[in-house]
């Protein structure tokens, strides 16, 4: 019986010594190079998004190159990455649009976290019918063509019923279209853990369902969580460049997306406007997509001899 | 072969609520988008009252919205797509669409799916090699950047600078390009392909190579090379068989989200697919065109789906079971 | 007879990981005669696998034999070709894994496994070498075995997929058999069945066999002849009566205290400490941190294997000296 106790107090303390399983995976993931160079994009990108506007020469959205004669200017030392054709200068908002875009990224992916945590850990511990109808809608998302859907919500939403949002009405469709491949994970994860047996020892010494969510099985789950909430991150932000691109954004809030929609149809001349947002879109998901990498590496050791 | 059918008629099951929740959420976002007469009068010049009755009575606006939904979705299932607010049926301008899109589409997946594959298997193979790194990377370059930016870029590069392809629609419209009717198509498929077949070749080889390395270090693969089967033997018909499975869900998936995910190449290149089309209905707000669209693109979606669950079921028996 | 078949002579295997060169087998001999049950054991981390992968020359990435030799029948196999390898591999000698869950293709059939397997060494029809596996599943002891042969491995008791990995590796008839652990995934009722076969078959088909365990009590069941092997060095080798009547090193010693036996009265001894770093090896004696016994020329020398008889070899600094604890059998 002791011995029992001895077990559970093991898997508690080990989840608390969670912070020496941390020390190990932060070892294992600085030896990562692609992984610290993804780590050091991110923080580059986060750094410009907060810091950015206050440095660059002209404010959000301000035509003012227009009626400095420059519109239309291909990239030069004033305007680094050149001018659109309506006057506005793309290296300004290209850094402007920073902050937007990874808002709709950080935004999405946390509320979307969220959710797919909690339910997914919810239908995954309480077996029965919820959990099956959690895995059915689940399975519903994966198939079904979500960016025509989200298209079509944007766009009705947008004109008719939410027109003061602004992004967030995006950041919200996101989360509705995204939250199920997580909450999948999450039930999966859940299954699995629940039977194992350091949970059944805790059950048995009288662990109550919620005290053994938390503090046993929660924990073990935040390695692949975090992981996927990176990777997420990424796709956020390229279904937002896509669905600003094809325009049905936000027209009065800058993003990568929304400057594409504004070059492309002068890319013949202005090449630059369609170039340059779209160099920071693949610079900044390409930070995301290899720090989810090397976490993965370092937070899921494989066994190496 | 009995649980086979049972495991496909299973499948069949789970996607007619699938489709009927596609159909819900189109049907009834499309229509907040307002009142179909109002859009529809946006599209005409004047309407005469009788017009705008018919229409009233056709669209069964007398109704309540949810028996216009069961409406709509018995006109859906006779093959009766509605008309769009441009005055034309939806059903005849869909086959076309549909065709420029699938052209599109199939031939990059079964491209990614042939290249793919072999790169993937030979990357595992040589993990931590140069060439190994070099494959990597170029995967996750493809992956981190938006599909239609490349197509962007390429037309920039091949179409504009150097004139060698080019740069909108499936056929040209007076001057065939290369001088030839043969070769137009062809000339105008080079670029949009090549952009979707690199996008959909790093997810590929990316997934490929990350089974690969999954399998190759099992206990199974020792023993086959214990047993003297040679490393050939070894690494396609036993590690690729086991590896592949999760890649043909993939690919399943992954051709629903290309499917999905047209509109943005297609714009880019003025693509007359299906794709194209639903951006310009939905920016149009022609809601019975987007929502006939909506509903095809899902059709084919669900329909790729199932016969990549049976793909599956015959690579590995065991989902037939649970 | 006495004619040796297997001649292992300082053979190093490392593995060359992102953490650093880890030495699996570090300078590791192994003689056995045809014909002998032999036994190699150790604790888990002491190379015992990484000896049967190499003598096949299948050591998984990044691991790789670095020095050494091995001689098969007197043939070297460090220095042959590959296809020579393969050809050896299966036909002439032969592994079965531990975990038969994982050793056997979740994919494939029992029928189609076994099939391949015979069809590229024995040059049968497929016809023939169904019926061949057939009746190899008989063999091993198999009920309704044509039924088992079309089932796949999920469908079956680990017992059995043991006894089908086992089928699988005696299908042609190999000289040289390497059981890696056969047992220790199995339960304990299985496991006595499965170490019975493999004892009948070793007998009827007067096969050479080496039981990689880490459990004393198999080695004292199954084998004449025994290597204690630690952090991938040798530390002993005996008969197997001998080793179990008076031991020489104190790892075997402590081996031996470990083992639980109905009449013991006292608790059983556990080694104290872990199984060493093979990246960074102790100094001198590997074993000296854990050793009651040690003493200043333990951290800095590393013992020879030196002759207490002819047949008797151990590798202490002090086993002159010790006089250690056996278990009479």
């Amino acid at each position: 019986m002791s011995q029992l106790r001895e077990a559970v107090k093991l898997s508690e303390r080990q989840s608390r010594r969670a912070a020496s399983q941390w020390a190990v995976a932060w070892r294992r993931f600085r030896r990562n190079k692609s992984g610290v160079i993804g780590c050091a994009i991110v923080v580059f990108f986060v750094l410009v998004a907060l810091i950015g506007p206050f440095l660059v020469a002209y404010p959000a959205r301000s035509y003012q190159s227009l009626y400095e004669g420059d519109a239309g200017d291909p990239p030069s030392f004033k305007h680094p990455f050149g001018v659109e054709i309506s006057g506005i200068d793309v290296f300004s908002e290209t850094v402007d649009a920073a902050k937007n875009d990874l808002y709709v990224g950080l935004a999405a992916t946390l509320i979307t976290t969220v959710i797919g945590v909690a339910l997914g850990a919810l239908a995954g511990y309480f077996k029965g019918a919820v959990s099956d109808v959690l895995l059915g809608v689940t399975q519903m998302f994966f198939v079904i063509p979500t960016l025509l859907l989200i298209l079509l919500f944007a766009r009705v939403f947008s004109v008719l019923v939410f027109k003061g949002l602004g992004l967030t009405l995006i950041v919200l469709i996101l989360s509705f279209f995204g939250w199920s491949s997580i909450a999948f994970i999450v039930r999966g994860e859940t299954l699995r853990l629940k039977d194992m047996e350091f949970v059944q020892a805790a059950r048995s010494l009288g662990a109550r369902s919620f005290r053994l969510l938390f503090r046993h099985i929660v924990p073990n789950i935040l390695s692949p969580v975090i992981v996927i909430a990176t990777l997420d991150i990424a796709g956020f932000i390229l279904t937002e460049v896509v669905v600003s691109f094809l325009g049905f954004g936000d027209p009065n809030t800058s993003t990568w997306g929304l400057l594409l929609n504004e070059g492309f149809p002068y890319v013949r001349t202005t090449w630059w406007v369609a170039l340059f947002p779209g160099l920071a879109v693949v610079i900044c998901v390409l930070g995301f997509n290899l720090l989810g990498d090397g976490l993965s590496d370092a937070l899921n050791p494989r066994l190496r001899e | 072969m009995a649980s086979l059918v049972r495991y496909v008629i299973r499948r069949l099951l789970f996607m007619i609520p699938v489709f009927l929740g596609v159909a819900i959420l189109t049907f009834f976002v499309g229509n907040a988008a307002g009142n179909p007469i109002n859009l529809i009068r946006a599209g005409l010049r004047n309407p005469s009252p009788a017009v705008l009755n018919a229409l009233e009575v056709y669209y069964h606006l007398d109704k309540p919205v949810w028996l216009r939904f069961l409406y709509w979705l018995w006109d859906l299932i006779h093959g009766n797509l509605g008309v769009s607010t441009s005055g034309r049926p939806v059903l005849s301008q869909i086959g076309p669409w549909t065709f420029t899109t699938l052209e599109l589409q199939i031939l990059s997946l079964i491209l990614a799916v042939v290249i793919g594959i072999p790169v993937g298997v030979f990357s595992a193979k040589h993990q931590y090699s140069k060439s190994d790194y070099a494959i990597t990377s170029l995967a996750i370059f493809g992956y981190s950047m938006p599909t239609f930016w490349l197509g962007i870029m390429l037309i920039i590069i091949f179409s504009f600078y150097l004139g060698w392809l080019p740069s909108n629609g499936a056929l040209s419209v007076s001057y065939p390009w290369w001088g030839s009717w043969a070769l137009d198509p062809i000339a105008h498929l080079i670029l949009p392909t090549a952009v979707l077949t690199y996008v959909s070749l790093a997810t590929i080889v990316r997934l490929v190579r990350a089974n690969m390395l999954e399998v190759l270090r099992q206990d199974y693969i020792l023993a086959a090379r214990a047993s003297g089967l040679s490393e050939r033997t070894v690494t396609y018909r036993y590690a690729l068989r086991n590896a592949i499975s999760p890649v043909v869900t993939i690919i399943g998936l992954g051709f629903g989200a290309a499917m999905a995910g047209a509109p943005g190449l297609e714009t880019t290149f003025s693509w007359p697919g299906l794709g194209y089309a639903f951006t310009q209905a939905a920016l149009n707000l022609d809601i019975p065109l987007v929502q006939g669209i909506t509903i095809i693109i899902t059709i084919m979606v669900l329909v790729a789906n199932l016969i990549t669950d049976l793909v599956y079921a015959v690579v590995d028996p065991r989902v037939t079971v649970t | 007879m006495d004619e040796k078949i297997l001649e292992i002579s300082n053979l190093r295997t490392y593995f060359f990981t992102e953490a650093g060169v880890v030495k699996a087998l570090d300078g590791m001999s192994l003689e056995v005669n045809r014909g002998q049950a032999v036994g190699l054991v150790g604790e888990s981390g002491s190379g015992k696998s990484v000896t049967a992968q190499s003598v096949l020359r299948i050591v998984p990435r990044p691991g790789r034999i670095v020095e050494g030799s091995v001689k098969f029948e007197g043939e070297e196999l460090l220095t042959k070709k590959e296809d020579e390898m393969r050809k050896l591999r299966g036909r002439k000698m032969a592994i079965v894994f531990q975990d038969p869950t994982t050793s056997l293709n979740p994919l494939y059939t029992v029928e189609k496994q076994l099939v391949d397997i015979l069809m590229l060494h024995r040059d049968l029809t497929k016809e023939d070498a169904s019926k061949q596996a057939l009746h190899l599943l008989e063999r091993v002891g198999i009920q309704d075995p044509e039924r088992r042969l079309k089932a796949y491995p999920h469908e079956l008791s680990g017992g059995m997929k043991q006894r089908i990995a086992i089928a699988r590796a005696l299908s042609c008839d190999p000289m040289l058999l390497f059981a890696d652990e056969p047992t220790t995934n199995l339960d304990v009722t299985i496991q006595a069945q499965v170490l019975e076969l493999l004892k009948q078959l070793q007998k009827e088909l007067s096969m050479t066999m080496v039981m990689i365990t880490h459990d004393m009590g198999i080695i004292a069941d199954m084998t004449e002849r025994v290597t204690v092997l630690y952090a991938g060095k040798v530390m002993e080798v005996a008969d197997t009566s001998t080793l179990f009547k008076s031991p020489k090193h104190p790892y075997t010693e402590a081996l031996l205290k470990a083992v639980p036996s109905v009449k013991q009265t006292r608790a059983l001894e556990v080694i104290p400490g872990n199984i060493p770093n093979l990246i960074s090896p102790p100094t001198g004696c590997v074993f000296h941190p854990r050793c009651r016994y040690a003493k200043d020329i333990c951290v800095k020398t590393e013992p020879t294997l030196e002759n207490v008889d002819e047949k008797h070899l151990v590798a202490c600094h002090f086993w002159r000296e010790l006089s250690l604890e056996g278990k009479g059998r």
